[in-house]
């Protein structure tokens, strides 16, 4: 017997609808050793961490390298060129400010869904919510070529009383993403601070009490303050639910007022957004496995958080395929040479051919496997696929955009892309540096919502002793 | 100003319990500090949903989304006019993304400002420097007070004791932060 289900067998069963529920909190701890277990994760780290931040942190350094290569000699080290002007850069964009969209849709949705298993992931995904941000602003910042003059794109007085262009969708870029980021902050952080007032008074050491006790401005729980904050959350959780739409709508955008075929479509906006719930789902599970596993957390973040995350991964894979179908659909009922051209030939049976069946494979065919309950619930199983499907959509993004600008009207203008060092740094920069900011997450930020745990350990105890 | 008298619980279920024990009693005034938030504990403690918090930020969502038509129309029709292949200098429709976005920027802003400094924060000065223990109560700790302990205190005593507290303190004034 696992020690789960050693546990589930002492625990009385609701006697409605309570299994599901029981599942999400598998341990016996009351609140101060459930406090003491998850603030030990970050007062006492696990050796390999601080390691691992470290190797991280040195691998960084080949982003800022690569982006001080980018930046002293220019955007020519890149692959990019005429006809395809959008290549790894945007691809890498739309893949990162996707992977975000998770975050925010665990925080904020479920919330709003009263959905109980969001408890114990919620921080970790809004975590890599602002890391992914952060990750995905360095890109279009270098395509702008001379990417100091950033703040050319912000309406500020200046002498020559030159504006921002905001017909362009790149001035709507730009208020999306830091619209999307500072609230994605002020959400995290908002929800953190019960948790850092928690570490501020149990940490052993004075330059920590004092460290969260800035942090936590002060709060002493009082019932008032817990009153505010829940409103406050709520209200924050539905401005957010329509953000986490917005933003992606917004990229796709940069893709369908353009005429290029296989850009021009009003399907976009949906495809783009569960596209990037998908992708990012993927991601929250390649992060959470490994932490689960190597914190010891599996009473916390339980098989039953892994099944329901596995079943939005089936439930936004179908959604993708079936956008998908319809994109191919309407090239093909719209009747444009070039859209049927672009989707029929060029995609299928053209350069990007092999890549594109491999799209097929990883984000249409492999996630079907999640029919299959054991499939659901094997953390190793889970975590392949979660791999499977993030390689899937970042291929997903790099056929849309190279594929439609290395043939679009004219045979004359075709040409491929091939990627150079620096693209190619610049993706594994981001990567590592996404590692490092999760790493040192991990360190120093109390990474399960304690508090959330407790009230839902309230709940279950008032639902299993029926007052 | 009255003495305020406060009770320490090691389990929500029993401070839930105590409170209309003690509102039975003549309490009016209630306060609390406690490690999470459950619904239960608002509805016992009487607190009322804050009516200015929504009203502001829906104010501030209408406020956003109106300072960015209107800069956009302002710097694009006006400041600066600039003839893009004949299309129009200003148009609702390519407005509509910054809007929206600055209408969430100012509503969640307004959200998290004032979510936090309606009730004074950030404070540096707490009653942790006044209750015994005050420090768990971000851990296990559940603490409930009657802030008009009238004469009768002695019968509030009493029934936080019977309810199962922990411990009961009276603050008097001059003792309170």
């Amino acid at each position: 017997m696992t020690q789960e289900a050693a546990y589930l067998s002492t625990v009385p069963v609701r006697p409605a609808g309570g299994l599901q529920e029981r599942e999400l909190l598998l341990t016996a701890a009351n609140d101060q050793a459930l406090t003491d277990e998850l603030l030990g994760k970050i007062f006492h780290p696990p050796p390999w961490l601080d390691r691992s931040i470290v190797i991280t942190g040195l691998l960084s350094l080949s982003l800022f390298g690569a982006i001080a290569y980018t930046l002293t000699t220019g955007i020519g080290t890149w692959g990019v060129t005429i006809p395809v002007a959008w290549g790894f850069a945007i691809t890498n964009f739309v893949w990162w400010i996707g992977i975000g969209h998770a975050g925010t849709f665990i925080s904020a949705f479920l919330l709003l869904l009263e959905q109980k298993w969001r408890v114990s992931i919620n921080r970790f995904a809004e975590a890599m919510t602002l890391f992914a941000l952060m990750q995905a602003a360095v890109f279009p910042l270098l395509h702008l070529g001379r990417a100091w003059f950033f703040y050319w794109l912000v309406p500020y007085p200046n002498e020559m009383h030159i504006w921002p262009q905001f017909r362009s969708s790149l001035t709507w870029d730009v208020a999306a993403v830091s619209t999307y980021f500072t609230v994605s902050l002020l959400f995290w952080y908002f929800g953190l601070i019960p948790d850092l007032a928690a570490a501020r008074d149990r940490a052993p050491e004075r330059w920590r009490r004092r460290a969260y006790g800035v942090f936590a401005l002060g709060w002493s729980g009082s019932a008032s303050d817990w009153h505010r904050h829940r409103i406050s959350y709520g209200l924050l959780a539905g401005i957010a639910a329509p953000l986490v739409i917005s933003v992606h709508s917004v990229v796709s955008m940069d893709f369908s007022i353009g005429i290029l075929p296989g850009w021009h479509s009003t399907i976009f906006p949906p495809y783009f957004v569960a596209g990037a719930i998908y992708s990012g789902f993927a991601l929250v599970l390649t992060l959470l496995i490994p932490v689960r596993r190597l914190y010891r957390l599996e009473h916390v973040v339980t098989t039953a958080h892994l099944e329901k995350m596995a079943i939005m991964l089936m439930i936004t894979g179908l959604i993708v395929t079936y956008a998908y179908g319809v994109e191919t659909y309407l090239a093909w009922l719209g009747g444009d040479p070039f859209e049927m051209n672009n989707a029929l030939h060029v995609r299928p049976l053209g350069r990007y051919a092999f890549l594109t069946w491999v799209v097929v494979f990883c984000n249409c065919v492999a996630p079907q496997s999640l029919w299959l309950r054991f499939v659901r619930r094997s953390p190793l199983a889970l975590f392949v696929l979660s791999l499977v499907i993030q390689l899937g959509m970042w291929l997903e993004r790099f056929v849309l955009i190279v594929s439609s600008q290395s043939a679009d009207f004219l045979p004359s203008a075709t040409h491929g892309f091939v990627p150079s060092a620096i693209d190619y740094a610049l993706l594994g920069g981001t990567l590592c540096f996404f590692c490092f900011l999760f790493l040192l997450f991990l360190r120093f930020v109390p990474f399960i919502p304690i508090s959330e745990l407790k009230a839902l350990r309230l709940e279950l105890r008032r639902g299993m002793h029926g007052s | 100003m009255a003495a305020e008298l406060w009770a320490e619980f090691a389990d929500p279920l029993l401070l839930e319990r105590a409170i209309p024990r003690l509102r039975s009693l003549g309490a009016r005034r209630f306060d609390a500090h406690v490690p999470f938030d459950w619904p239960a504990l608002a509805v016992a403690l009487g607190l009322k949903r804050p009516r200015l918090l929504p009203r502001a930020v829906f104010v501030a969502a209408a406020v956003g989304a109106l300072f960015a038509v209107t800069l956009i129309w302002w710097t694009a029709a006006r400041s600066y006019p600039l003839n893009v292949g004949g299309r129009p200098l200003d148009s609702l429709p390519t407005d509509i993304p910054i809007a929206f976005e600055t209408a969430v920027l100012f509503s969640a802003s307004t959200a998290f400002v004032l979510g936090l400094g309606l009730g004074g924060m950030p404070r540096l000065h707490q009653k942790r420097d006044v209750l015994p223990n005050f420090t768990r109560v971000s851990i296990d700790r559940f603490w409930v007070g009657v802030l008009d302990a009238p004469a009768n205190a002695a019968a509030f005593e009493h029934a936080f004791r019977e309810a199962g507290a922990l411990r009961v303190v009276t603050l008097n004034p001059e003792q309170r932060p």
